[in-house]
This record gives structure tokens, sequence and C-alpha cells, in this order.
């Protein structure tokens, strides 16, 4: 698919949000979903060479937007599109977040795994949840988009590993505080978060689940490098993020064994 | 489609010269959701097994210049479950399908090459080059003397279908190999598999990849590729499938110069799937404007005059 460059607007030294027009997309989209964009806009060159997977984090008015950190050679490129600029991407892929209505839910994101739960946050809002954001950085470079996303919960909760924004602390700290009065927790960002976010609800018996993120080549299945592990009763099974995931049963990841 | 596409290989006719390499292309079906896989000359399958594998621990890919390190560990589901799960939804779609297969023993490849003779699959491809697990693969494709045991039993072993040898490049002399292939019977050869190659987080000082070393593959390898197709090509008499960093049909017609009679395009499946079908479409077109009637007349045509 190919769509036109809305806004590449850089949020701060390190994020960037990128709006992109195209109404095929924005028709097959769930939430959840990720796709692989072409880093480059130039058909002579192979460096870098493969799509970037990147979680959906907004869709509107025919558009859709993602959130992405400037971390190496792709991203640098992403963030060189200008407006206007027609811009290569995937079809939407992956699974989908379960989505409650008129329930009370936490959203638990760090860092940059705040992009699918924005999406996430708006849509369970105006299905009647009550959604509270608990959101860490480990600066106050790492916690963007705060008005809108304000906008779109009940309850803000931002913390900094640095106190520079927000409650100092891990962010699941004031979720841990939280977690039983939940019907449903959701949760994005490093793995050791994932990991903890998922022990203190399987701890509460509150269902959980994770958006995971890993290095992908194909995102269609084929290329078996983002494996994930699943307890399957006794046994250990693998999956792959791609097709199977993105989003898991928190409870089920064999966490020991993923990072 | 014109018939100047159309591709004679081992007997076989394949539609055009055009086929997805193993391991980049999963069972076929899971790009069937994507492309319509019917327009490609062949599927080569990931590599089968006899018992169903759970490859290598993560991580597993690296991206690196123009090019991307694997180490999946020959990840399947083992030859019956392929033949009775994915096999049959494969045969839905009209393309030849080549199964690409490996064994830890001469015994294992003796045994998974019988069961796929008479299953419904177009041709066989020995693995002998993964550079990525030990006892299987590599060891058989990077000495000459168990390139041509293997070979030689694997051929003894099958009746129906065509054997074709993957090759490794991980050889000082790959003529060598070529050589010890078509003597023990092989009816092709495909070349080439991944380099071996290896990268490094500075940061972690850890290797990219769980296995430390993988195969490198993508349009960094394509240089090696064509002149280990070339040096093959001058050495043996069986025809070839070339393979290694294809991107565009220019690369094919470069393959095809250099002795190619058919060509496999692998990681570019993972950059964009349509990939394959534009090749095929571009192929098409530059061989009608250049009144070139069939693949066939480019193959081993590179002009070496000085």
């Amino acid at each position: 698919m190919k769509g036109k460059v809305v806004k590449n607007q850089q949020l701060n030294d390190k994020y960037f949000f990128l709006e992109i027009k195209s109404e095929e997309f924005v028709t097959q989209a769930n939430v959840g979903q990720f796709l692989m964009i072409k880093p480059g806009s130039q058909d002579y060159t192979h460096d870098p060479l493969l799509r970037r997977p990147l979680g959906i984090a907004d869709v509107k008015d025919g558009k859709f937007s993602l959130v992405y950190m400037v971390v190496g050679k792709g991203t640098k490129l992403l963030s060189e599109f200008h407006e206007g600029g027609m811009i290569e991407f995937s079809a939407p892929l992956g699974n989908r977040f379960t989505l409650l209505e008129n329930k009370r839910v936490a959203l638990v994101a760090g860092g940059i795994g705040i992009a699918p739960v924005f999406w996430l946050a708006k849509t369970l809002k105006t299905r009647g949840c009550v959604v509270d954001l608990y959101y860490g950085g480990r600066t106050v470079d790492d916690v963007v988009l705060l008005e809108e996303l304000k906008e779109n919960t009940d309850h803000l909760i931002v913390t900094t590993d640095d106190g520079s924004a927000g409650i100092k602390g891990y962010v699941t700290l004031p979720f841990k505080e939280n977690v039983e009065t939940y019907d449903m927790v959701y949760t994005c960002g490093p793995k050791p978060m994932l990991q903890t976010v998922s022990e203190i609800c399987i701890n509460a018996d509150v269902p959980v689940e994770v958006s995971l993120d890993e290095r992908m080549a194909c995102g269609l299945g084929a290329c078996l490098g983002c494996i994930i592990y699943v307890k399957d009763g006794d046994e250990i099974v693998q999956k792959r993020c791609c097709v199977e995931g993105p989003v898991f049963d928190g409870s089920k990841i064999a966490w020991d064994k993923l990072i | 489609m014109s018939d100047r596409l159309k591709t004679v290989f081992c007997g076989i006719e394949f539609k055009n010269p055009i086929i997805t390499a193993s391991g980049t292309f999963g069972y076929g079906l899971e790009y069937a959701k994507h492309i319509d896989i019917s327009r490609l000359g062949g599927i080569s399958v990931k590599g089968i097994s006899l018992q169903e594998t759970a490859g290598n621990p993560m991580p597993r890919i690296m991206e690196t210049t123009s090019g991307m390190l694997n180490a999946i560990g020959l990840q399947n589901v083992g030859v019956d479950k392929f033949i009775n799960e994915k096999l049959p939804e494969l045969r839905k779609h009209d393309t030849k399908i080549i199964v690409n297969f490996w064994g830890k023993t001469i015994d294992e490849y003796v045994a998974v090459a019988r069961i796929l003779d008479d299953a419904d699959v177009d041709m066989l491809e020995m693995n002998i080059s993964c550079p990525n697990i030990k006892e299987g693969g590599i060891a058989f494709g990077t000495d000459p003397k168990m390139t041509y045991e293997v070979t030689y039993n694997v051929k003894k072993a099958i009746k129906n279908k065509p054997l074709m040898v993957k090759l490794s490049p991980n050889v000082t002399n790959i003529k060598v190999y070529a050589k010890a292939c078509e003597q023990a019977g092989a009816d092709a050869i495909s070349a080439i598999n991944t380099l071996l190659g290896m990268s490094v987080n500075i940061h972690t000082r850890k290797p990219n990849i769980y296995n430390v070393t993988g195969g490198l593959s993508g349009p960094a390898i394509k240089p090696v590729a064509i002149r280990m197709v070339h040096e093959t090509f001058r050495t043996v008499n069986i025809p070839i499938m070339g393979i290694g960093g294809i991107i565009d049909w220019r690369d094919v017609v470069e393959f095809g110069l250099v002795g190619a009679s058919a060509v496999q395009v692998g990681t570019a499946n993972f950059i964009d799937p349509e990939i394959p079908l534009r090749i095929i479409d571009d192929l098409d077109k530059y061989m009608a404007e250049n009144n070139i009637s069939n693949f066939s007349e480019l193959i081993g045509k590179v002009d070496l005059t000085r």
C-alpha cells in the first residue's frame, strides 16, 4: 500500500508523530494491529533493507498515525519524510486487542509502548469504559502526547524514573495499588515492565493482554524471526509475534524464555 | 502472460523462471493471504525434516547493510504434518511445488526423500548447506565426499521426482561440490545458500544473534552468488537454479547470463510480498522489448571476451 504523509512532527528529541492518509489501510485496521513500513523513499538503494514494524497509534478521517522513536538508520530515514511525500507500507497485520464495553480498564504503557495504547484508550472510551492510563518513561522526554491522552482517558497517571515528569519511580507501583479495581488490563512497553504488570494481574486475578514487540523481517509469519514462547498446559509452545500476536494473554507468556 | 517466460527445468514446466526460495516463503500459505501465489513459477517450501523441529532460541534475525543475518535453525512442522496439513492446501494453487528437505544423518535424508518422492510434489531440493545447525546440513555441504555420499544415497532411494542439491557458498571451491553432485546423480543444482556471518551489539558486547553466527542473505551477497553460479555453470552440465540477493528483474537477467536456468527469490519476499510478482511482470516486459522469445536464450550468455 501507499499513502501520503500528512504530518511527520517531531515531538521531542526522541519521538516523532507520523500521520498518513490511506482510506484502504484505515478501512482494514483494527485496534492492536501493526504495520511494516518502508523507512526510505528510494527504490534504487536496498539499505536499509527491511520494512520496520510499528504499532498503529490512531485511526481517524481516512488517516492513520504512528508514533516512533529515532533509534537507528531506518527510523532516522523515516523522520526525514516531508509532508506530501508518498510512503510505502503493508496492510494492517496481526491480531487485535479484546475490546470491552462499559467496564473499568487499566492501560499500562512504557515509553514507545504508548503507540498502540493511544488508539486503544480512545476506542475503549467511546465504548463506555472507564479508562485509567498508567504511563511511564525514563525521563520527561519519554512521555509524549500527554494533552491528547488526558482527553481520552479518565485518569492519566504519569511516572518517570528520574522524576522529571509525574511521579518518580516505576509505573508498575501506582498501578499495583489499584489493580483489583479493574475488569481488564492492557499493556505495551519494555518486556520487564510487561512481565511485572502480568504478574501483578495474575496475583490479583485480573485478565491482562500484552502487546509484544520483536525484531521482524516479514511480519507475515514466514521468516520465523519473531518467536514468542507461550505456556500451553505443561508445555511451552512457540508462537509468531506477527501473526499469532502481537497481542497475547499476559498470563500465558513464558517470560523466562523471552527475556 | 506470454509463453516467453515458460521454463522447462529438469523436465518440469514452470510457468515462469521465478521461484520463491526456501525459508523465505513459509509453506506458501502465509503468502497466499497477501498475493496470488499461483502466478509464481514455483515455491520452494521451508526445509522439511523427518521430525518436527523447534529451531534455535531467540534472537534469530538481525538486519545488516543491504542484507540480513538469520539463524532460525530449520524450524519446521516435520514431513508428516507437511504432507497431511500444508500440502493439500498449497496444491489448490496452480504453481509448482519444490520441497526443500534436510536430515541429521544420511539415513534421515534418505527417509525424508523417500516419503516426499511418493507425495504430491513436483521436485525435491536437498539442503546440505544450512549454516545454522551443527549436525545437519552444512556438515554435508562442506566436505565433497559427504556431498557425494548423501547425494548418491538419496538419488538411489527415489524414483519419481527430480533431485536438486542446494550448495553452500561457505567453501573455498564450489566447483568441487558441484562436480560431486553431478557425479552422484543429482538432476540439478541450486546455489547459493546463505553466507556465514556475524554481528555484535557494541553496547551490550553480545552477538546480535543467539546462535552467535548466522546466514547472510539479501542484495549484499549477490556478487558472491553470481560468481558461484558462473563457476558452477562452467563445471557441470546439469541445470542451475540461481539464488542470492535477487530483488528485481535485472538481477534475474544477470543470473541467467552466468548460467542459471531459473532463479529463486528469497529475502526480497520479506521486504514486500509483491516483489516476486513484480519481477515476473518486469522480466516479461524486458524480454518483449528485447525480442527474447524465451528465458533460456539468456542462459550462460555472459560475454567474457576482452
